[in-house]
């Protein structure tokens, strides 16, 4: 068990004893070795189940949602990127800070799942290309710090600047080739709305695709209310995703639904100048707000 | 089953010339819904009216579309119309077919005709959808306030307090008068500035229905039109209003000199001063970046001076809330400075002066006592150089807007010389001369004919000194020759700008102003004087250029709509607002930043999940300040809010009327 995994149940076991946290939210060992899915502790003695490796994918904050009637505190691990979609929610006002505990932890970049499962336990088995991208692998945001937080210095973000090669592939086909990619791709989308239910930007009480509401988007599963439903997802996400890659990673049908976040943050920052969401909890929205001097190219 | 009339409009031949209105009504016949169409000539006279609510009776109508021109005329019109034929008047769509189709594609019937029939299709969708809407009510306070005190914003007051109704004038400066009272005479006729404003200053002063807060600025501004909350910093005037009787003794005795800005810093005042003689209140203030006291703790001559102990160092600003029905905007504007024009010199010359400098070296009580002498050394100028258009029609270094008032003031300016030194020559150098106005040209023809001012049609090219003289250097174009001048004194017509802050009160209050910071009026033509903020008038300089005589019509005017508001007990709100599904309200609070109106806020609910009782937060809509933008609907990714009369769901059945 390595000193981080220790720590972790350290931390845990020390708040449910003292009962600063009603739960805490970390990830254990699931079905498979490749696999660390989420796990909600509410007795010091099962602490023990709390695991850190190359797996633990799941974007916490978005449980926190599940918490917001409950009485007491919730404790829960963030990387970088739960960090950020905690940062999120707080800014959408879904959550409160005081009612949260937070145990930072540095990420090195966790493993991409499917390879792992197709190479085997003893390969070399590639980073996920979420974490090869990522620019934010410390937690901004937390209250513990598993380990020394000169551990902050040891874990240098993968990326320096944004990589946007694999989005400008797609802009630079013609109209009709990109309706051509993006039609091969949601013919296979289920609408099992797993993107939905696991994205920590999804904050709606109600969502437009659970809703019955005649002449806007049907439940049929075909091409057209397919890509309906891509666009409306993607466009709902704007400004928000904080890219930490969960929808992709958790589509059953392997679609590149990052691509199309990442089109809208590129947009963005291209309409009203580089911004990260999740970043400056006290920044505004580039979308959020009133201002004078945005683009109105239209007009 | 809904019963839908169609009325197209041939407008004479506005639509009618380019679009074949019997056979949009024709075609309307088979659209869903529609159980009349027919087409008239003229929809919006009474007999078009009169169509329509016979048609209503007959046809048992319940919907109607108007296909004629814009909304912006004359759907107050058809919503009576409604009205008075028993149907709620936001069951009314219009088809813009006269804007949107007749009048930009004139020479194509067939298309033109085509789209028609698609306008009308869509409205017909959208009626089918739309809902019976009721106006509400809101109190209205019957107070108003005016913000400046300058010649609109006393006369603003006056009309208003003149109709029965409470006027507060706030005024930055000690003294109300503004830029008026630093005029010496006024055109075209020529009588003293201060005679006519002074005696309109008096009245308002004693107003029984008028409250002088100088010295005092908006510090926020909150609520909507009939409740506006006001809040005012009273800046600390360090002088008892109650106790001082404007006797004048401390001013003599202050030891400190600071120079006025009243005179355009061509003399001094003392630290404890009114900006001039007349000044209403003429009670001091004690401007305490200069005064000793403040400064170096030492002095306190002033409260030893004074005879009825006014003097209090103690002072703070004070800050007061008061609501308002209606806010008369007259914060008026400031000059242009000349400073980036390096051939004038940089503003480095003394001699070289604005026209505003000038009106105080003509005046009997400037710094020279009306006698004009040159800044530099005090000797009397014989050769009078006047630059018009400096900032203005000048879109590299100034504005490119004219400025309006400067060919009148400079014409005036160039006879008083003439008048006042008989031997003195006058070179005006202009771009144009603009003198439309009553009065006013035969005042420019007597300033060249009767003054022998010579006017020069071209730019100066250069300003030099020389001795004691300035060379000016420019064209004659119509001659198409050079011309050098060798004045004696140089006086520039400069633009007038908005004032400084003029961006940060249009936030604070709510309206919108153009790219040089003058305020925009709602509608150029028919509503000059209305802000797009229901409640907010604009009266005088802050909306455009304006000489006395405009900014004091402006100002009546002004006074009349904030008259028309305040004579009411109540009045009605439009419905066409934001509404909260506070269901699927998720209370992110997106909507509340977007919102140019400050209308949306969160609020606090309490209901039952699960058994316990739980409170969330949901947006709220303040009916009173939503001007039906939809912004915040585009905001709400939920689509919790959407706008009343175009709600998604109307939108989108004119949407899929067109393209399905």
């Amino acid at each position: 068990m390595s000193d981080k995994v220790k720590k972790m149940q350290e931390i845990a076991r020390e708040i449910l004893e003292k009962g600063e946290a009603k739960v805490v939210i970390g990830w254990e060992k699931g079905t498979h070795w490749y696999l660390s899915p989420p796990a909600f502790i509410d007795k010091p003695e099962e602490v023990e189940r709390l695991v850190w490796d190359d797996f633990c994918h799941n974007n916490l904050s978005k449980y926190l949602k599940d918490y917001v009637n409950h009485e007491g505190k919730v404790a829960i691990f963030v990387k970088g990127c739960d960090s950020r979609a905690f940062n999120r929610l707080l800014q959408d006002k879904q959550i409160e800070r005081d009612k949260v505990i937070l145990i930072g932890i540095p990420c090195h970049g966790l493993k991409d799942q499917d390879k792992a499962k197709e190479l085997g336990e003893n390969a070399d088995i590639p980073k996920a290309k979420k974490c090869v991208e990522c620019r934010y692998p410390n937690p901004l945001v937390y209250d513990y710090f598993i380990g020394e937080e000169k551990a902050l210095d040891e874990v240098a973000a993968a990326s320096e600047a944004r990589d946007f090669s694999d989005v400008e592939a797609i802009e630079t086909l013609s109209p009709d080739e990109k309706y051509e990619f993006w039609n091969k791709q949601y013919e296979r989308c289920l609408r099992c709305y797993a993107c939905r239910n696991v994205c920590p930007a999804c904050s709606c009480r109600e969502c437009i695709f659970d809703q019955t509401r005649v002449g806007w988007i049907g439940k049929a599963n075909n091409a057209s209310e397919n890509q309906f439903f891509a666009l409306t997802r993607a466009m709902h996400v704007a400004g928000l995703c904080i890219e930490c890659g969960e929808c992709e990673r958790v589509c059953p049908m392997n679609i590149p639904i990052m691509l199309l976040n990442k089109k809208l943050i590129k947009d963005i920052n291209l309409l009203f100048g580089p911004y990260d969401a999740g970043v400056d909890v006290d920044g505004k929205l580039p979308l959020g707000h009133f201002d004078k001097n945005d683009p109105e190219e239209f007009m | 089953m809904k019963r839908v009339g169609v009325f197209i409009c041939h407008c004479g031949s506005n639509i009618a010339g380019a679009v074949d209105c019997e056979k949009v009504a024709e075609n309307a016949k088979s659209f869903p819904g529609v159980a009349f169409s027919t087409d008239y000539k003229y929809m919006c006279s009474e007999p078009g009216q009169e169509l329509i609510k016979k048609a209503i009776k007959d046809h048992k109508l319940d919907r109607i579309v108007v296909a004629s021109c814009s909304p912006r005329m004359h759907e107050p019109t058809f919503r009576r119309c409604l009205e008075s034929g028993g149907l709620n008047a936001y069951l009314l769509e219009m088809a813009n077919i006269r804007e949107h189709c007749s009048w930009v594609h004139p020479d194509d019937k067939e298309k033109a005709t085509w789209k028609a029939t698609e306008l009308v299709r869509m409205a017909v969708a959208k009626v089918l959808k739309n809902e019976p809407l009721q106006r509400s009510t809101i109190p209205i306070t019957k107070r108003a306030l005016v913000i400046g005190g300058g010649i609109a914003g006393i006369q603003a007051a006056l009309d208003i307090a003149n109709a029965g109704h409470i006027v507060d004038i706030v005024e930055k400066e000690p003294s109300i008068g503004g830029k008026m009272a630093q005029i010496d005479k006024t055109f075209p006729t020529l009588d003293c500035s201060a005679c006519i404003l002074t005696p309109k200053m008096v009245e308002a002063a004693n107003h029984p229905n008028i409250n002088l807060i100088t010295y005092s600025e908006i510090e926020n501004v909150e609520g909507y039109v009939g409740n506006f909350d006001v809040t005012i910093r009273k800046k600390a005037r360090s002088v008892d209003m109650t106790l001082c009787t404007g006797c004048g003794t401390c001013m003599q005795k202050c030891p400190t000199k600071v120079p006025s800005e009243f005179e355009m810093l061509m003399t001094d005042r003392r630290a404890i001063y009114t900006p001039f003689p007349q000044a209403i209140p003429n009670k001091p203030v004690i401007d305490r970046k200069n005064c000793r006291y403040f400064t170096t703790g030492k002095c306190r001559v002033c409260e030893k001076i004074c005879p009825t102990k006014a003097v209090d160092y103690t002072q703070e600003d004070e800050l007061v809330t008061q609501r308002y029905g209606a806010i008369v905007v007259a914060t008026g504007f400031d000059l242009f400075d000349h400073s980036v024009y390096g051939e004038y010199g940089y503003g480095k010359y003394k001699d070289v002066i604005t026209g505003l400098h000038f009106e105080r070296l003509i005046n009997a009580s400037g710094p020279t006592m009306g006698k004009i002498k040159r800044p530099s050394d005090g000797k009397v100028p014989k050769d009078v150089v006047f630059i018009k258009c400096v900032g203005s029609r000048d879109e590299a270094k100034g504005k490119a807007y004219c400025s309006k008032t400067c060919c009148m003031y400079t014409a005036k300016h160039a006879t008083l010389v003439r008048e006042k030194i008989k031997d003195s020559n006058v070179y005006v150098f202009y771009m144009d001369v603009r003198t439309p106005g009553k009065g006013y040209d035969e005042f420019y023809t007597r300033t060249t004919d009767q003054f022998g001012a010579k006017y020069i049609r071209g730019r100066v090219s250069k300003i030099y000194e020389k001795g004691d003289k300035l060379i000016v250097r420019g064209e004659d174009t119509l001659l198409g020759r050079p011309v050098e001048v060798e004045a004696d004194m140089v006086v520039l017509a400069t633009a007038m700008v908005a004032q400084p802050d003029a961006a940060k009160l249009a936030q604070m209050v709510g309206f919108s102003y153009d790219q040089d910071n003058f305020y925009t009026e709602a509608h150029p033509k028919l509503a000059p004087v209305e802000t797009h903020t229901a409640g907010v008038f604009l009266a005088g300089a802050c909306q455009g250029p304006k000489d006395i005589p405009e900014s004091v019509a402006q100002a009546s005017a002004a006074a009349a709509k904030a008259c028309g508001l305040l004579s009411k007990e109540e009045m009605p709100t439009e419905p066409i607002v934001s509404c909260v599904n506070e269901a699927i309200c998720a209370g992110c609070g997106m909507c509340v930043p977007v919102c140019p109106y400050k209308a949306l806020d969160l609020k606090v609910i309490q209901e039952r999940a699960h058994g316990k009782t739980i409170t969330r937060k949901v947006a709220t809509v303040n009916s009173g300040l939503c001007q039906g933008c939809g912004a915040c609907t585009v905001a709400c990714r939920s689509a919790a809010l959407n706008l009343k009369h175009f709600t998604n769901e109307q939108i989108l059945a004119e949407v899929d009327a067109l393209c399905l």
